[in-house]
């Protein structure tokens, strides 16, 4: 009995379905996360009687052929890049990016990696970090004498020196842009890395050709919208319970044909 | 008495089959653009009836075949996701995607954009536009499309829309000769295609999949329950046979 197995797919794909729904609720407060959607497609088809085959030697056409799906599966999970809310918090280092850039980080390995969570701090050597403690790209350094630290739109940080009256710049943080940036990988700590589907980073600044502009003192929140991955939750869950339901038909049928011989 | 256990074996045979439709349906719920099928039967006349010799002539035996499986091709839902490469269509329309096999249709219009900058399809097939695959520029940002399929952005700093190519959209005269090829793509073999008018895209949208659950559902307990009853009737057949075989060797005492 193909239904079986049919159903056991569409079962195993709604499972990875609220797999995919439960991390999106799950990082609802994640600076800077981007939520996912699993994406389905149906199996190859087994064409019993092929449709446009020739039914008489009149040359009639068969209309519709009889076609039996083999289920479903899951082709990707793709990750929405569309902007999340910004929320104050009136921290000099938290920046939040509105547009397409991400803040370019350098790993302890030499490697960069990209991340739209701007929970920026200071580590011992006055130098901007993220959470984990690994420079934002160019890196700035804040002298230790400094105050009003300032970020503009362009991503130039100031600082007022004392004994000036004048802001001085310590540099500018940088953006970076994909072509394709759904198509970089997620490596946890709210990072991603570049791909061969991302296409090669482009480093740029601030406001200019679709980067986007830094606001400081507000972080990115995460896109993901409750009320529609509740909903996405429930219809996921009547898929697999009617999945769960084809089972236990064809189940039934196949009971009633063993029962046949006493 | 052999004619009766037959039919009941042609009609478990179709039943079983459109117990596959109804879980393919099923099992593909949730996926972008699907179409439910469904299932045709119709009366299979075999030659007259074997085992019985009564006066006058025979009754032909009526057998169950399933004839084709046809598709709904109804609209199915749309779902507004925010993304701007989603879209879907309102209309009889389907996308041309370039496959391994060659030029395939598909109403599935989650698509995304590979390193290079062109639209792609989830498995990384080309969606193609009335000018060949659509391709954008790495400062391209905010696109747009527009209800005829135009795609347009905003190029670096400019601030007029620049056209980066227009979604081609293809109608049938026929769409049931349209296969399924599985990965939610359409063939057509040699038919005739045509550029379609009338249907539009929507931007920021899925189309779900057009599978009812109720009636699916429904459709499942009424197939189970005519099996349950095939079988039945298979079961009582067989009682006969053998209360008919005992009956008639029993010799009187």
């Amino acid at each position: 009995m193909q239904a079986l197995h049919t159903a056991a797919t569409g079962m195993a794909a709604q499972e990875l379905n609220v797999q995919v729904i439960s991390n999106n609720i799950a990082n609802l407060r994640t600076t800077g996360f981007k939520k996912q959607t699993a994406a389905f497609q149906d199996l190859i088809y087994e064409h019993i009687r092929r449709v446009g085959a020739q039914a008489s030697d009149q040359g009639t056409i068969v209309p519709v052929g009889v076609d039996i799906g083999g289920g479903v599966k899951t082709v990707g999970t793709p990750r929405s890049m569309t902007q999340g809310t910004l929320s104050q918090t009136g921290n000099d280092l938290d920046l939040a990016v509105s547009g397409d850039g991400f803040f370019k980080i350098l790993m302890p390995d030499g490697t960069y990696q990209y991340t739209r969570d701007g929970t920026f701090q200071m580590d011992n050597q006055g130098r901007v970090v993220t959470a984990q403690g690994n420079p934002v790209q160019p890196t700035i350094t804040v002298p230790n004498n400094a105050s009003g630290l300032a970020v503009n739109e362009q991503g130039q940080v100031s600082v007022t020196l004392p004994g000036s009256s004048t802001s001085t710049i310590l540099g500018q943080i940088g953006l970076t842009r994909f072509i394709n940036k759904a198509g970089l990988q997620p490596v946890g700590s709210n990072q991603f890395t570049e791909t061969p589907s991302s296409g090669p980073p482009q480093d740029g600044t601030a406001t200019a050709e679709g980067y986007g502009k830094i606001t400081q003192g507000s972080l990115e929140q995460a896109n993901v919208d409750v009320v529609s991955e509740m909903s996405d939750l429930i219809a996921a869950q009547r898929a697999y319970e009617m999945n769960a339901k084809v089972i236990s038909a064809a189940d039934q049928m196949m009971q009633s044909t063993t029962a046949l011989f006493r | 008495m052999q004619n009766a256990l037959l039919i009941g074996l042609s009609r478990q045979m179709t039943l079983e089959r459109q117990m596959d439709v109804i879980a393919n349906n099923v099992a593909n719920a949730n996926t972008n653009g699907f179409k439910a099928d469904h299932s045709l039967f119709e009366e299979y006349l075999n030659s007259n009836a074997r085992e019985d010799n009564f006066i006058g002539a025979d009754r032909r035996v009526s057998y169950v075949q399933d004839r084709g499986t046809f598709r709904d091709i109804g609209q199915g839902p749309m779902e507004a996701t925010s993304n701007p490469l989603d879209v879907a269509i309102d209309g009889n329309a389907y996308f041309a995607v370039q496959a391994a096999g060659g030029e395939r249709y598909t109403r599935d219009g989650k698509f995304s954009l590979n390193s290079t900058g062109q639209l792609v399809t989830s498995d990384g097939a080309l969606v193609l536009g009335t000018g060949g695959p659509i391709t954008f520029q790495p400062t391209d940002h905010d696109i747009n499309i527009a209800p005829d399929g135009t795609v347009t952005v905003l190029e670096g700093t400019a601030r007029t829309d620049s056209i980066r190519g227009k979604i081609r959209m293809v109608a049938f005269d026929d769409p049931t000769r349209l296969t399924k090829l599985g990965a939610n793509l359409y063939d057509i073999g040699s038919a005739v295609q045509q550029a379609d008018t009338k249907s539009t895209v929507r931007q920021g949208y899925v189309e779900k999949s057009n599978v009812n659950a109720v009636s699916e559902m429904t459709r499942m307990v009424e197939v189970m329950r005519s099996y349950a009853s095939v079988a039945s009737l298979l079961q009582q057949q067989s009682d006969l046979h053998k209360s008919a075989i005992e009956k008639l060797a029993d010799v009187p005492a």
